[in-house]
């Protein structure tokens, strides 16, 4: 460009040069001036012409003509402002929503982990069915570190909420418990300290965050002493401020926090369960670590006959699937949404670009007439899309950085690596790419009708522009086409609402917002089983003394999460159960609100082997039979005292687990969760606070919040997909109104002769009106009928994410249908009206 | 103005202007009215050359890299363009000197054969 540029920049002067030079030796051989100036150009031959010549060496056909399409494509846009507003707009949101989307997929499916060998790192896990996920044994984790051959380095983790006590304060952390090759296996640097290693004990490694919060940043730090959970520990490094956990972590949906400490392995770990990560040797394949990994285990564990207690199922997979695993259907789903709403986007624009196409036919005859080739009017109408395309595209990368920054907002933090969603190379390259292709699509129809034109036809046709009854043709199709994939979409979020719904359900009597749930950790050799009565004791008498309070009690397990037990039911001892056992004391239920159905409640210090049930429970192990006074093995024998309703305590796709409660008594845990009811919570939680601190300062709870909040927390993926599905229905719905409206208002002007020659044949109001809407009517139950037939096996994909609604519910789909039967009424509605209103004189004048 | 009449006048090959150009340009830099004044006279004018003919020419050897051209003062110290062979042009009216001397040996030959023949 430059080069050419330079080269003719003075091409005119030069040749001006050349000419007076030659007049100059003409009028020295004695010529007048006059006479020497026009030989010299006679000699020179036509300038302009030379001129032209010349440029055309440097000419690249191509780009030269591509913007001379460009510019006029610019003029032609900017001569329909309102039809460029609208297209630009609607394909804004289509790619905005789509580039949003895709950039979330990016961070959470594409993106490789920010660790060292991450190709290389796999999953070793052994899915657990009793907890429900991968748990692995840490001395097995251990001996397949010393003894397997596959692998380089291998770490095992898992999850500890800890409290950290200093000289002068307590606070909770969510910790994780780091052994192995953790370290080297994440590949951080830490700006102070050093990171512990594989055999060292007692250490802590603290984020940059609690590192700022809690200690003030100060750098003399490392090397402290602090007590983690009663014993002793050192601060050994902190954090880089970047540095993420980015292996996979069952416990998120419950401990949304970011971790915030990261601390040895105790010695005493052997029956302690944990995730294990490694990773491959170069050149061992999953497969084979697979089966080397199978062999240790079956060495580990012989078969055992007389316990046939379902062995864990081991597997290995590459750490990035292991990660993903649980958003990729989601998100796939979501994806394909994005591809529906821009495939509307682009039916719309084209129908709109038809419309124009028909008032610009005359345009394009005559060019064509006066000798511009097919595919030079062709290419200028792709050019003219492809303008508006990335007119769009522009514009949506815009909305789309909004909406990446909402997205994040709102995300759960149970999808790991939402957080990190941002627009990257890759996200503007597929921005890039669908813009493109937006663009090509919605110019080929025009394109296609341009192609149909006769010349002759079209002149005669003119300025009218009423013509193109095969543009109108394409634009129904386009329509029915648009509102097929809205009833898709529709069904789909429709589908994702039900669920929604259904998992936010509660009784009636439910009153979660009044009710307080926290968690605590008596930790360290001070809390004797005598200390830690003691503590609960005088706790609930505290809590319960608070002005307000109506009922407290305490969950040995978290509330969200229990230990589930397999065992024989005393009716047929052949049966295993999966259940969350655990014990409660009897505020507990009054706190939560539960009710009984049979039997009775146990008393405030029942200690004995009475056990209540929820009706889940009662139903699995007796049928129909009356549970009360008999006798079940948890694994000790405890006679049934009463069966209560049941409560699901998190909104999660699981229905109502089974649950067993003991009574509390010295075997609780040392960790366990608070209930306290209210009939207003305002000013409860610090007082909670106050007198917790009362007690034992270093014992702070933590996760303190509503159950409301924490049931809000359990179903935060899905309130996200249906956001997200939500607002793409949304879309589809506002494209699949602008779209039926656009084509009926512009048939009824078409149709403005045919229509006045009506009425002045005497056709009534109703029947004008009836036509149009007929006209609508046909289109919409075309598309309707369409997407119906689409939808049925599509939602089917969605399934997994589901919560007691089938894929193919009939409700939904008519819900869908009738709402898109709706809206085509009233899209057509207004256009009807209008076309009633003609009036015959003016409407047969019309030419 | 020509001094020969018309007739005597020979239309120029295609492509042997640039030839003509590059061989121009070979002893040192000149403007655009200078090589065309060269080649008028080294032809003692009997090739035909339109003199606007050159700019194309020029701007297509500068395009393929053989020539360049710079801003300089001309003898009676006027502003101009010169134009002046890159090495890639030297070698290159190196090339074409060669294939211009064996055709028109070649062609010359069978003019002569042909004509000994028809004796």
């Amino acid at each position: 460009m430059t080069r050419r540029r330079r080269a003719l920049a003075d091409l005119d002067q030069d040749i001006r040069e050349h000419l007076e030079r030659e007049t100059q030796e003409n009028i020295e051989r004695g010529m007048s001036p006059a006479d020497a100036r026009a030989a010299a150009l006679r000699k020179f031959g036509n300038v302009g012409l030379i001129e032209e010549q010349t440029r055309a060496v440097w000419r690249r056909p191509w780009i030269d003509q591509f913007w001379q399409d460009l510019l006029f494509a610019f003029r032609i846009l900017r001569r329909a402002p309102g039809f460029t507003a609208i297209a630009v707009l609607t394909l804004a949101v289509g790619i905005g929503l789509n580039t949003a989307v895709f950039s979330v997929v990016n961070s959470v499916l594409m993106r490789p982990l920010e660790y060292p060998h991450a190709e290389r790192l796999v999953w070793l896990g052994e899915y657990d069915p009793a907890v429900g996920h991968d748990m692995v044994t840490l001395s097995d984790a251990a001996a397949w570190r010393t003894t397997a051959r596959s692998f380089d380095q291998m770490a095992s983790y898992s999850f500890q909420q800890s409290t950290v006590a200093t000289s002068g304060t307590a606070f909770p952390v969510a910790a994780v418990l780091a052994g192995g090759d953790f370290w080297s296996l994440t590949g951080a640097t830490p700006p102070l300290g050093r990171l512990f290693g594989p055999n060292e004990r007692d250490g802590m490694v603290i984020s940059w965050d609690v590192f700022q919060r809690q200690f003030g940043g100060d750098a003399h730090l490392v090397g402290s002493a602090v007590t983690v959970d009663g014993r002793a520990a050192t601060i050994r490094a902190v954090l880089p401020r970047n540095f993420r956990f980015q292996f996979p972590r069952w416990w998120t949906a419950l401990h949304p926090e970011p971790l915030e400490a990261y601390l040895t392995l105790p010695a005493e770990t052997e029956r302690r369960g944990g995730q294990v990560v490694a990773s491959l040797k170069p050149g061992v394949s999953v497969s084979q670590a697979f089966v080397e990994l199978q062999s240790l285990q079956r060495a580990l564990h012989p078969p055992n006959p007389s316990n046939p207690a379902s062995p864990g199922t081991l597997h290995v997979d590459r750490l990035h699937d292991q990660l993903t695993s649980g958003t990729r259907r989601a998100l796939s789903i979501l994806l394909a949404a994005g591809v529906l709403v821009l495939l509307m986007v682009s039916a719309n624009t084209a129908s709109l670009l038809l419309a124009r196409a028909a008032s610009r036919r005359r345009e394009l005859a005559i060019r064509l007439a006066i000798g511009a080739g097919r595919f030079r009017a062709l290419r200028q109408l792709l050019v003219e899309s492809l303008a508006l395309a990335f007119l769009g595209g522009a514009v949506g990368l815009l909305l789309a950085r909004w909406m990446v920054l909402l997205v994040v907002r709102l995300g759960p933090a149970s999808i790991p690596r939402l957080n990190e969603a941002s627009i990257d190379l890759r996200v503007l390259a597929f921005t890039f790419s669908i813009t493109l292709a937006a663009g090509i699509l919605f110019g080929i129809a025009p394109g296609f009708q341009l192609w149909r034109t006769g010349l002759h036809e079209a002149l005669k046709e003119g300025a009218r522009g009423a013509g193109g009854r095969f543009g109108l043709r394409i634009r129904r199709v386009l329509v029915a086409g648009e509102l097929a994939l809205a009833l898709m979409l529709l069904t789909g979020a429709g589908l994702l609402l039900a669920s929604f719904l259904r998992m936010s359900a509660k009784p009636a009597a439910f009153t979660p917002e009044k009710v307080l749930v926290m968690k605590v950790r008596l930790p360290g050799p001070q809390y004797s089983r005598a200390m830690q009565q003691r503590y609960r004791d005088e706790l609930m008498r505290r809590l319960g003394a608070i002005p307000g309070v109506e009922a407290t009690g305490v969950i040995s397990a978290p509330l969200m999460f229990c230990c589930t037990e397999a065992f024989p039911a005393d009716t047929n001892p052949n049966q295993t159960h999966l259940l969350h056992l655990s014990r409660a004391t009897p505020g507990y239920f009054r706190a939560l609100g539960m009710e009984l159905r049979k039997g009775r409640w146990l008393a405030d210090s029942e200690k004995g082997d009475a056990i209540l049930l929820n009706e889940s429970m009662a139903r699995e192990a007796f049928g129909s039979a009356d549970p009360i006074g008999h006798t079940l093995k948890v694994p000790e024998p405890r006679v049934v005292a009463g069966v209560i309703s049941d409560l699901r305590y998190t909104r999660l796709d699981a229905g109502v687990v089974p649950e067993i409660f003991l009574p509390v008594d010295e075997r609780m845990t040392i960790g366990f969760s608070i209930a306290v009811r209210a009939a207003s919570l305002a000013g409860i939680p610090a007082a909670v606070r106050r007198e917790m601190a009362a007690i034992d300062p270093s014992v702070p709870p933590y996760d303190v919040k509503t159950l409301e909040e924490a049931l809000a927390e359990s179903i935060s993926s899905q309130r996200f997909n249906l956001f997200l599905l939500g607002s793409f229905a949304l879309a589809a719905f506002v494209l699949a109104l602008v779209g039926i409206y656009g084509v009926v208002t512009y048939s009824v002007a078409a149709r403005t002769r045919e229509i006045g020659v009506r009425v002045a044949l005497g056709a009534q109001r109703g029947n004008v009106i009836g036509m149009v809407v007929a006209e609508g009517m046909m289109l919409g139950l075309a598309g309707i009928v369409v997407g119906l037939a689409a939808s049925y096996p599509l939602t089917r994909l969605m399934t997994s994410l589901l919560y007691g609604i089938k894929a193919t519910d009939p409700r939904i789909f008519a819900a869908a249908s009738a709402i898109l039967v709706l809206t085509v009424l009233f899209a057509s509605w207004w256009p009807a009206r209008n076309a009633a209103s003609i009036e015959p004189v003016i409407a047969l004048r019309d030419e | 103005m020509s001094t020969k009449e018309e007739s005597e006048r020979i239309e120029l090959l295609q492509g042997t202007l640039d030839l003509l150009v590059l061989r121009t340009l070979a002893p040192g830099p000149a403007h655009g009215h200078a090589i065309a004044k060269t080649i008028e006279r080294d032809s003692e004018d009997v090739l035909q050359v339109e003199q606007g003919s050159l700019y194309p020419a020029l701007h297509r050897l500068i395009k393929r890299g053989w020539i360049s051209a710079n801003e300089g003062t001309s003898e009676n110290n006027r502003r101009a363009k010169f134009y002046q062979l890159t090495a890639k042009g030297r070698r290159q009216l190196h090339i074409e000197t060669t294939r211009w001397e064996k055709l028109s040996r070649a062609i010359a030959n069978v003019l002569k054969l042909a004509g000994e023949g028809s004796v």
